[in-house]
């Protein structure tokens, strides 16, 4: 008797259990809904608000560089003189799953007023989808006269859905106490071909690797030639058979097999190679990068290095130079929302950055590409206490005084991909140079058809 | 009465399952009926076009190099499963009994399987290097000249995700083999020994179609589970080299939320969805020759 009257209590505490248990998850979950609503709500009315209220008004801008490498310091000093305006930095990671983030809250109306686009691809999307503002709107900056005419190729059916910011430079960085030892001059302009040689010679000269090439830079010079000589041909079909195409699979290939002069790209991608890291601990000797590189390379505490860096043009692939164009020219285009509540506070914010706000970021490579900006002092800030360890006159070379025409890569993400993927298959032997650009084609062909 | 107090219980079940049934409702039914209806448009993300376009993801399918090496790679992969299961199966007949450090050695085989993914990634990516990898250098130094290349070549990588793959799922079916063989009946070994049987014997011809149902069980689990697996290829190769590791469900990540066309990506999550369907009627019509109940 008592056992079953104690088991029915247990039973009954059980139940009530049950009962508020599901009780708080029903209501969380409503909760939840609720709340999401309530949100929205007030996403959808903080324009309105904000126009009206008195307090100052606040802005956020998403970028990819991290926060303590320099935009921290951007909003907190406009902040500091605009009390009116505050500015927020939230930062996104520039990779598949960071711009889905980004577009995810664009295109839900989160509050973005500004954000920064990588790669024309990523900006082509964002301003089909109506959220990139055309920035006639503002005429009181002309864009082509204070960036320079580089920032044209950002340009979409000839206008622009943002502003420019930085001056992107890709290079080659070079350990320049190797090449003097090694006898090698620094090169101002050379090919694939002389690169290759320059690769051997550091090899022999006791390092691991002549050349290794970050991911980023790898397949820039595919792009060059094509710039040079059409992604397509006359009669609309894809051109990526291109006799430099194969000079660049071929070249690349016997740097990797028969000199070893440059990792086997199985290897580099399986690794993933830190290729910073091997050029500044002294196991490679030239080093394919951009200005990105600074940021490891100022920072001596976690690389430390004990030679200077010097610094080379992107080798090219044709033999005439001045059919080269260089990745590079003008980068980190940032866009206002269209459907931002606050566009003229944005640009205010925009200009100020563009014309010089944006300087604390010059220490992690980024110097600011507007004329009305100081460029002997954002080199100054770029180089900071490091300045000694590198061969400035080759750096301002390839930043400012090598005159080659500059590209920004305009083939969708597929293309790139699909291409990545044949080279790649040739590099690690499973198909010929031959098999690799007709794939390439037939590929490239099939998306142009879609496409059209 | 009493049919009040029906209806009061059944009221109860409903508010049990309820939360769970909301949530399956809106984070599984409805968006799977939202893809099934984007799989006939050529919705992009980011892009407010939505223009119905009938079978042309499908035709589009079907006539994609990719999806048939994607495919392909999906078959090989799978082959882990049933691999896997064997291994579990022997490791788990070893350790249900006479072994020093039993106990040590299960937590051993079952620590893969609750390591995070990303970190098994890097740590097999080390092990696998084809220059200077322990694995390679092993092979090496026992005399084998030209190693595997492991991750590094569009010939091995795939065989290279299934070994890590088989090594990952050991520990979880183990211990549901071993589970298993703890329920089979000490009489029936005994009676079998009796009459002669030898140990491997006793193995082929009792416990493993004892332990069937859970074999069974494993199979069918094990091959939904590897299909729609994605962390760990994305983590260690991201679908490379080449297209050699591009599994199915990568290829619809891929379309999904790198090149953001979600219709032709829809389409091919339910060409996934028919084959697990395909496999599982398979398997259940299979299972009558081989499973003992």
């Amino acid at each position: 008797m008592r056992g079953q009257s104690m088991g029915q209590t247990a039973t009954g505490m059980k139940k009530r259990w049950g009962a508020a248990v599901s009780g708080l998850l029903l209501a969380s979950l409503l909760g939840g809904c609720v709340g999401m609503g309530g949100n929205q709500q007030a996403t959808g009315a903080s324009g309105e608000a904000g126009e009206k209220a008195e307090g100052p008004v606040k802005l956020t801008m998403w970028g990819g560089v991290p926060p303590e490498n320099g935009p921290q310091q951007v909003v907190d000093d406009w902040n500091a003189e605009h009390p009116d305006i505050q500015v927020e930095y939230v930062r996104y990671v520039n990779d598949d799953d960071g711009n889905l983030k980004l577009d995810t809250a664009l295109s839900t109306g989160q509050n973005v007023d500004l954000f920064v686009n990588y790669a024309m691809s990523n900006l082509d999307k964002r301003t089909k989808s109506g959220v990139a503002l055309d920035m006639a709107e503002f005429a009181d900056y002309d864009i082509d006269k204070m960036i320079g005419e580089e920032a044209a190729s950002w340009k979409i059916g000839d206008k622009y859905y943002g502003l420019p910011t930085t001056r992107n430079s890709t290079f080659v960085a070079l350990n320049a106490d190797a090449l003097e030892k090694a006898g090698l001059p620094i090169p101002q302009e050379w090919t694939w071909d002389e690169a290759r040689e320059y690769a051997r010679k550091l090899k022999e000269s006791g390092f691991r690797y002549g050349l290794v090439q970050h991911m980023a830079s790898f397949s820039d010079p595919l792009d060059s030639a094509m710039v040079a000589d059409g992604y397509t041909k006359q009669d609309g079909t894809s051109n990526m058979d291109d006799p430099l195409v194969g000079k660049w699979l071929e070249t690349l290939n016997a740097m990797m097999k028969e000199d070893a002069s440059t990792p086997p790209l199985g290897e580099q991608l399986t690794s993933k190679m830190p290729v910073e890291n091997l050029f500044l601990g002294g196991d490679a000797a030239m080093l394919n990068i951009g200005s990105w590189l600074l940021r490891s390379s100022n920072n001596q505490k976690d690389f430390p290095r004990d030679f200077k860096i010097a610094f080379a043009p992107v080798p090219r692939l044709m033999e005439n130079a001045d059919d080269y164009t260089t990745s590079g020219g003008v980068g980190d285009m940032i866009s206002i929302n269209a459907k931002s509540a606050h566009k003229e506070e944005a640009w205010q914010f925009l200009k100020w950055y563009a014309d010089g706000g944006m300087m604390p970021m010059a220490p992690g490579g980024r110097i600011p590409a507007s004329s009305a900006a100081d460029r002997d002092e954002a080199l100054k800030q770029m180089l900071g206490d490091q300045a000694a360890t590198y061969d400035q006159a080759s750096l301002e070379y390839v930043m400012f005084g090598s005159g080659i025409p500059t590209f920004t890569r305009e083939l969708s993400q597929e293309m790139v991909d699909m291409r990545a993927q044949e080279y790649e298959k040739y590099f690690l032997g499973s198909q010929t140079v031959e098999q690799a650009t007709a794939n390439m084609v037939k590929q490239h062909n099939a998306w142009l058809k879609k496409s059209k | 009465m009493g049919k009040s107090w029906l209806k009061r219980q059944s009221l109860l079940g409903y508010a049990f399952i309820g939360p769970n049934m909301l949530g399956v409702l809106l984070f599984f039914v409805l968006p799977a009926v939202y893809s099934f209806y984007l799989m006939f448009t050529d919705y992009t993300f980011m892009n407010p076009e939505i223009h119905f376009v009938g079978l042309d993801n499908i035709r589009r399918m079907l006539g994609d190099d990719l999806f048939y090496t994607a495919l392909r790679n999906t078959v090989v992969f799978l082959l882990s499963v049933p691999v896997s299961i064997m291994l579990a199966f022997l490791v788990a007949a070893a350790l249900n009994k006479s072994v020093y450090w039993k106990k040590t050695l299960r937590a051993l085989y079952f620590m893969p399987y609750i390591t995070s993914g990303v970190a098994v990634a890097f740590v097999w990516m080390l092990l696998f290097q084809p220059a200077d990898g322990p694995i390679n250098g092993f092979l090496r130094a026992i005399g084998i000249s030209h190693p595997p290349g492991w991750l590094s070549t569009t010939e091995s990588s795939m065989f290279a995700i299934d070994i890590i793959w088989i090594w990952f799922m050991l520990g979880y079916n183990m211990i549901i083999y071993l589970a298993a063989l703890q329920e089979i009946p000490e009489e029936l070994v005994e009676a079998a020994r009796i009459d002669g049987a030898k140990p491997w014997q006793i193995i082929r011809s009792v416990v493993w179609p004892l332990v069937s149902p859970t074999t069974f069980l494993l199979l069918i689990t094990g091959l939904i589970m590897s299909i729609k697996t994605f962390g760990i290829i994305q983590a260690i190769t991201q679908g490379g080299p080449g297209s050699s590791t591009t599994v199915l469900s990568l290829f619809i990540y891929q379309n999904a939320f790198r090149y953001y066309e979600m219709g032709y990506a829809s389409a091919i999550s339910w060409a996934m969805f028919a084959i697990i369907l395909l496999f599982t009627v398979l398997q259940w019509i299979g299972q009558k020759r081989w499973v003992h109940y």
